[in-house]
């Protein structure tokens, strides 16, 4: 198991990358004009904050304390959410398996990826484009590993780790992911690195953390069980144009779905997935909107497959008003995999057919009647020696 | 007038006794898939492009241009299917010439067989689905037939080029292009091209749409476009003489 760990500013820090640069504290009840409600814990601190003190779960009334210059935002969780959600549909087609939570943390298990140095690098360009900063990177056979190796990391850069044990072993026990008690406890125990975790046994730990000492001590072994959860783009996707002002007229609409049409065939075919009903819906300024759906026999994956449907629909229909808003919604996905997309990219019939009656013709009449030229010495006066040819 | 009254007569007269069907104009024929080769080839045509499934001929005397036409063809097909065949019955095809348009070697396959296997080669390969066939030489009258069928079920392009075809090979293609030389083209004391009228012999996958004055540039180096059209002829009425027949 390789597992590539991106670090980045928590979500809720990304959101707002007009404040990069100074200190900022965002915490639950705060916000805008409204007084900050200092029973409230710190969700997350930027990095110019920490510094000063700030960390994550304390009070807020000491955060304020402590860093007085820092701006105070309130969270939003939905906002986060959506931030989240946009970075894993990034992150999709990089790796098997990703998972990104809104600590910042993006996870992308690279085992079994052909080229992983290259998917990382695509990784980093991505989070950078999402969060607008540098994501610290770490390689490691898991994933905890990986977080601790990359917050080791510089911005931008990759630390690679081959053996998590020796790896961890120096670390401070603080690194593992333990409540303040349980650690406190371990403190006690004199169980001060990684590495005096892990020599002592699951059990022995487990009988004094419960199930999470038994954990404590695999991570701090690099005996990481595959904990992460993948993301699963939603089986629901919907593109829409607002007009303003509104159309009336059906070449523009025809235009835009065919747009809209495109974006969707783009999306679809990164997920592998076809449309098994589609839905349009055309808003009026001054009417109850219109809706078209159908249930379609195969999934529709292609653009042109879409618009053969839509475009349709949309030729035929008959505005009552002028159009504010045009919805194209695909309220049932499937798996579009067995329909072999871009089967026929080559542009003609299957190449084993083909170079079968290539086989047939050299059986009949020998190996030199069919022959494919590779470029030899092209320079040459000579036009034998220009070419190979290869039977 | 007359003529058209009695070519009227005459295709009322089949079809009242063979049947509707029997004959069809041209215009109402589905068109063919057309390839486009972004040549001005494609607006002779009238679909947009080289039709698929069907024979396309080049023909005119030698140094009409043809040839270059049909290398350039040739080197887009390479950059565009899996599988683009030369069939070179003569055995004077070299890859050497095509360079200049930038194929992509990798697509191209050379059959060099004796003339009267070549159809026997064109059949099958039109069977199995190869994307472009070039055909440097006539192809026997008894594989006609199948190679057409084949190359119409599987959709491939196939060009000819001959000077004159005889009678059986400008029956079988759909589509007739001759070319004649009006000029030749000079700079600087060097010869770097020629003029050539490309017009329309026969054509039944649309109307015919008249003849085109073509420059064609001798590529030296990865220079495109090659062939540019100089003027444009249009045949009136071209529509309504165009009769094919389908039993």
């Amino acid at each position: 198991m390789r597992v590539c760990c991106g670090l980045t500013n928590h979500l809720e820090l990304a959101k707002r990358p007009d404040l990069y640069g100074g200190p900022v504290v965002v915490g639950a009840g705060g916000g805008g004009e409204s007084p900050i409600d200092k029973s409230e814990h710190v969700i997350a601190a930027s990095e110019e904050a920490l510094p000063f003190g700030v960390t994550p779960g304390m009070p807020l009334r000491q955060a304020e304390h402590l860093c007085p210059q820092a701006t105070f935002i309130a969270p939003d969780p939905i906002a986060a959410a959506r931030l989240r959600e946009l970075i894993s549909i990034a992150l999709y087609d990089l790796a098997p398996v990703v998972e990104v939570r809104v600590e910042g943390i993006a996870w992308l298990d690279v085992s079994g990826v052909v080229k992983p140095g290259e998917s990382i690098r695509e990784a980093r360009r991505r989070l950078r484009a999402a969060i607008g900063r540098e994501p610290r990177l770490g390689l490691a056979p898991g994933p905890f590993s990986a977080r601790v190796a990359a917050a080791r990391a510089r911005p931008g850069r990759l630390v690679q780790v081959e053996d998590a044990r020796t790896f961890l072993a120096p670390l401070a026990s603080r690194e593992l992911p333990l409540d303040e008690e349980q650690l406190e406890r371990l403190d006690l125990l004199g169980l001060r690195t990684l590495g005096a975790v892990a020599a002592i046994g699951p059990r022995e730990l487990e009988s004094q953390l419960g199930r999470e000492g038994r954990r404590a001590v695999l991570l701090a072994r690099g005996a990481e069980p595959n904990e992460l959860i993948p993301w699963r783009p939603p089986q629901f996707t919907s593109a829409h144009r607002q007009f303003e002002p509104p159309v009336e007229d059906r070449e523009a609409l025809l235009f835009v779905s065919r747009a809209l049409c495109d974006d969707l065939a783009a999306e679809l075919g990164l997920r592998g997935a076809g449309a098994k009903r589609v839905r349009v819906r055309l808003v009026y300024e001054s009417d109850e909107p219109d809706e078209r759906l159908s249930t379609v026999r195969h999934p529709l994956s292609s653009a042109a497959e879409l618009f053969g449907l839509i475009g349709g629909w949309v030729k035929e229909w008959q505005p009552r008003a002028p159009i504010t808003e045009l919805w194209i919604e695909l309220p049932v996905l499937e798996a579009a995999g067995r329909r072999q997309l871009r089967l026929w990219s080559g542009n003609d019939g299957t190449s084993e057919e083909v170079i079968a009656a290539f086989e047939r013709l050299q059986e009949r009449h020998g190996d030199d009647v069919v022959r494919r030229p590779r470029p030899s010495l092209l320079s040459s006066p000579l036009p034998t020696q220009r070419f190979d040819w290869v039977s | 007038m007359q003529e058209m009254q009695q070519l009227e007569h005459a295709i009322n007269t089949i079809r009242v006794r063979f049947g509707s069907q029997a004959l069809t104009r041209a215009a109402e024929l589905p068109p063919p898939q057309p390839w486009p080769s972004h040549t001005p080839l494609d607006r002779l045509t009238g679909i947009a492009g080289l039709p698929r499934g069907r024979l396309a001929l080049l023909t005119g005397s030698g140094t009409c241009g043809k040839l270059t036409l049909a290398l350039g063809l040739l080197a887009a097909a390479t950059r565009e299917f899996a599988h683009a065949v030369v069939i070179d019955p003569r055995g004077d095809f070299d890859p050497w010439a095509l360079l200049p348009f930038d194929p992509e070697l990798s697509s191209l396959t050379v059959v060099r067989l004796d003339r009267d296997s070549s159809g026997e080669a064109a059949t099958a390969l039109a069977r199995a689905g190869a994307g472009f066939i070039l055909l440097m030489g006539e192809v026997p009258e008894q594989w006609l037939g199948p190679m057409e069928a084949g190359a119409n079920r599987s959709g491939s392009v196939m060009v000819g080029v001959v000077d004159a075809p005889g009678r059986a090979f400008a029956h079988a293609s759909s589509l007739s292009l001759g070319f004649t030389r009006t000029d030749w083209v000079w700079e600087r004391g060097q010869l770097v091209g020629l003029r050539t009228i490309a017009r329309c012999l026969k054509n039944r996958v649309a109307p015919p749409l008249g003849e085109s004055e073509l420059e064609i540039r001798y590529p030296i180096g990865p220079q495109l476009p090659f062939v540019r059209p100089v003027i444009e002829v249009p045949i009136e009425k071209a529509e309504s003489q165009c009769v094919s027949a389908a039993v």
